[in-house]
């Protein structure tokens, strides 16, 4: 054998050394769960659970918005993408196209929250003035019976599913204000209100709520909304509210796996989805999944 | 005007300045996302062959410089987006210019130069995506996205010219237009009008490059792509590339692939006076054993390097690991290139390639 061959050998056998070792590397993963903001702070909270009664299962639960959550599943580098909003039609094209398998489990419901700084005197908004603010059509809360105050608009970034599903359900479509703070998540927002009087924000419901006292969180004021001028308003916290359809603007919250999860994938969601689960859902400030969607889980979990 | 009067106008431009900038500071307008990205690729070669066709001289082993990106984009808005890219080749024997001494010289430096210089303006109608200026043109884009691993290796068309020797006129950018859409999931497609010139030349003829391709996908994970251009090399003259991609992701975690084009241009006539044709093929397939860490690749290409010299066919073989040893930041991507030629007065080549991935 010459030394040319001799040097392919080895090459080869080198090359074959590194696959065999990343095999091996590979048997003990990690469950990934990357996606929407709104459900980071929940789904680790549910996976710490998990993990403290099976610790031969570890989950990472990264953020980044229901965008980086889908790209993540097309990709293939996650097993669980979260989102806040319904899987857009190019999205599922992609799939398809992929060969992705795009299995969706309800987790929550949320009542999208519309909040300002508690020294705002407005008590509630109708649909259509919330569309006109982030619109910026409305520039001064005295347009909408407030006080006369430039409006200050705080949002999510276009990743996010909440900045997508405002967008789609509330301005119908429309482009938001250009006005319009991004903010990378929840708590930014949040932060936002507190210190600026002349705000509005939208958030998850279980971000506002202050655990400790079981109230709005000190220096937020929450929005009661009503469907259209002359209708009852009401609030996300209002759980009949939310689950009939009254709060007009509670969806919701999802996790998408590539087929019908397996292994300890499956078993990660079904802890979620129990009844346990559901406690710790309800206990961070989302509401639980009954009816139809609950019974979608059941048959996407077979 | 003297001196002191170009400082007070200069200071004056200044204040102006500043108070403007304040103004705007003041405005409660966010600027829109914006990213800077930079990624490098290059190879320590190592040449297992000293006596093949392209190993013969013999070559010594080798840092080679592959390409650096430089890359702007600025989404702004829901529907628009810009992107600006610098790309820095490996220009071997590029002219520089000395102005000083109102001369040039060949020499051996990296020069950036722009390969992207376009806006995307998307829409729900259709999923449109239309591309206004330097574009990526659409010959062997959707194989590039599918190989995934160009800092390894082109894809089949793209990579023609490096390997053969031979110019196909196929660009990966040029200026012009181009709308991506979807008429069902099953079924999209993409159309181009460009120069046809490329990004490294100037146009100089009033023919322009017509482009398109249709992609359907009649079950979930299977894609099958025909795609053509067309463009008139003068008055009575064309050159046209067809092309067939087909894509297999049924498995999971494993991705087969499959290229096919033929190339033909009137302008260029063979010694026996049949038209200039030139084709190939490539299959190559990944396997992601963790998507996060390992890929293993393997590709065969087929090129038929150019009938008007009547060279004959060559094979290439290209094997190898994508390890993600620092996450998506750093990729160490040891490959092997083999080469096989039906001219049995030219010995195999192979060579061996790790290949560093940086992006950041």
């Amino acid at each position: 054998m010459n030394a040319k061959w001799i040097k392919i050998m080895v090459l080869a056998g080198l090359t074959l050394a590194v696959i065999f070792t990343s095999v091996l590397m590979a048997q003990n993963k990690m469950i990934q769960v990357k996606g929407s903001d709104t459900l980071v702070n929940l789904v680790q909270i549910l996976a710490e659970e998990f993990m403290a009664k099976n610790a031969s299962t570890p989950i990472a639960v990264l953020g980044g918005g229901s965008s980086t959550g889908v790209s993540a599943l097309l990709n293939g580098t996650t097993q669980i993408a979260d989102t806040s909003r319904d899987w857009k039609q190019k999205e599922l094209d992609q799939a398809w196209e992929k060969g992705i398998k795009v299995t969706l489990f309800a987790l929550a419901i949320d009542g999208l929250s519309i909040i300002v700084n508690e020294k705002n005197p407005l008590n509630e908004l109708t649909m259509e003035q919330v569309a006109a603010l982030y619109k910026g059509e409305v520039k001064n809360w005295k347009g909408i019976g407030g006080p006369d105050m430039k409006v200050s608009l705080y949002g999510r970034q276009s990743n996010s599913g909440t900045y997508t599903f405002l967008m789609e359900h509330v301005l119908k479509n429309k482009p938001y204000s250009t006005d319009m703070k991004e903010m990378n998540g929840n708590a930014q927002i949040i932060e936002g209100i507190l210190s600026d009087t002349a705000a509005v924000g939208y958030v998850g419901v279980g971000y506002i709520v202050d655990k400790s006292t079981g109230k709005v969180m000190k220096g937020l004021k929450l929005l009661n909304i009503s469907k259209a001028k002359g209708e009852a308003a009401f609030s996300p916290l209002d759980k009949d509210a939310v689950y009939s359809g009254k709060y007009p603007i509670s969806r919701p919250l999802w996790q998408a796996t590539n087929g019908s999860p397996k292994g300890g994938v499956k078993a990660f969601i079904e802890f979620e989805l129990g009844v346990e689960g559901q406690k710790i859902v309800e206990r961070e400030g989302f509401y639980p999944i009954v009816g139809p969607l609950a019974e979608q889980n059941l048959k996407n979990l077979k | 005007m003297k001196n002191h009067q170009i400082s007070k106008a200069g200071l004056a431009i200044l204040c102006l300045l500043a108070v403007s900038s304040f103004g705007w500071g003041q405005a409660a307008v966010v600027p829109p996302p914006q990213t800077f990205t930079t990624t490098v690729y290059f190879d320590y070669s190592a040449f297992a062959t000293t006596n093949g066709y392209l190993t013969s001289n013999p070559l010594s082993n080798k840092f080679h410089f592959r390409r650096a990106y430089f890359t702007y984009e600025n989404k702004i808005s829901d529907y628009l987006k810009f992107r600006f890219r610098y790309d820095a080749d490996n220009t071997v024997n590029i002219t520089s210019v000395d102005f000083a001494g109102k001369s040039t010289k060949k020499d051996d430096k990296l020069r950036p130069f722009i390969k992207h210089l376009f806006l995307e303006w998307s829409q729900d109608w259709l999923q449109s995506r239309f591309n206004i200026g330097m574009i990526e043109t659409l010959a062997f884009k959707p194989s590039e996205d599918r190989w995934g691993l160009r800092s390894v290796a082109k894809t089949l068309v793209d990579g023609y010219k490096d390997i053969t020797g031979t110019e196909i006129k196929a660009t990966s950018a040029d200026i012009g237009v181009s709308w991506k859409g979807a008429l069902a999931k099953q079924l999209r497609f993409a159309l181009g009008v460009h120069n046809g010139s490329a990004y490294s030349h100037a146009e100089t003829d009033k023919f322009k490059k017509i482009s398109g391709y249709l992609q359907l996908v009649p079950v979930a994970g299977l894609s099958i792509i025909g795609y053509g251009d067309y463009e008139k090399q003068n008055d009575n003259q064309k050159a046209v590339t067809t092309k067939i991609d087909v894509f297999f992701d049924m498995i999971s975690k494993i991705n087969i692939s499959f290229e096919w084009f033929n190339y033909n241009n009137e302008m260029y006539m063979n010694t026996d006076n049949s038209h200039y044709q030139v084709g190939g093929f490539s299959v190559f397939g990944t396997y992601k054993i963790d998507p996060d860490k390992f890929t293993v690749f393997a590709r065969y290409d087929h090129y038929q390097p150019n009938s008007r010299l009547s060279v004959k066919d060559q094979d290439l073989i290209i094997l190898g690991l994508d390890w993600f040893a620092w996450g998506a930041t750093g990729r160490l991507q040891p490959n092997v290139w083999i080469y096989s030629y039906k001219d049995a007065a030219r010995k195999q080549d192979v060579v061996f390639n790790l290949t560093f991935f940086l992006s950041f």
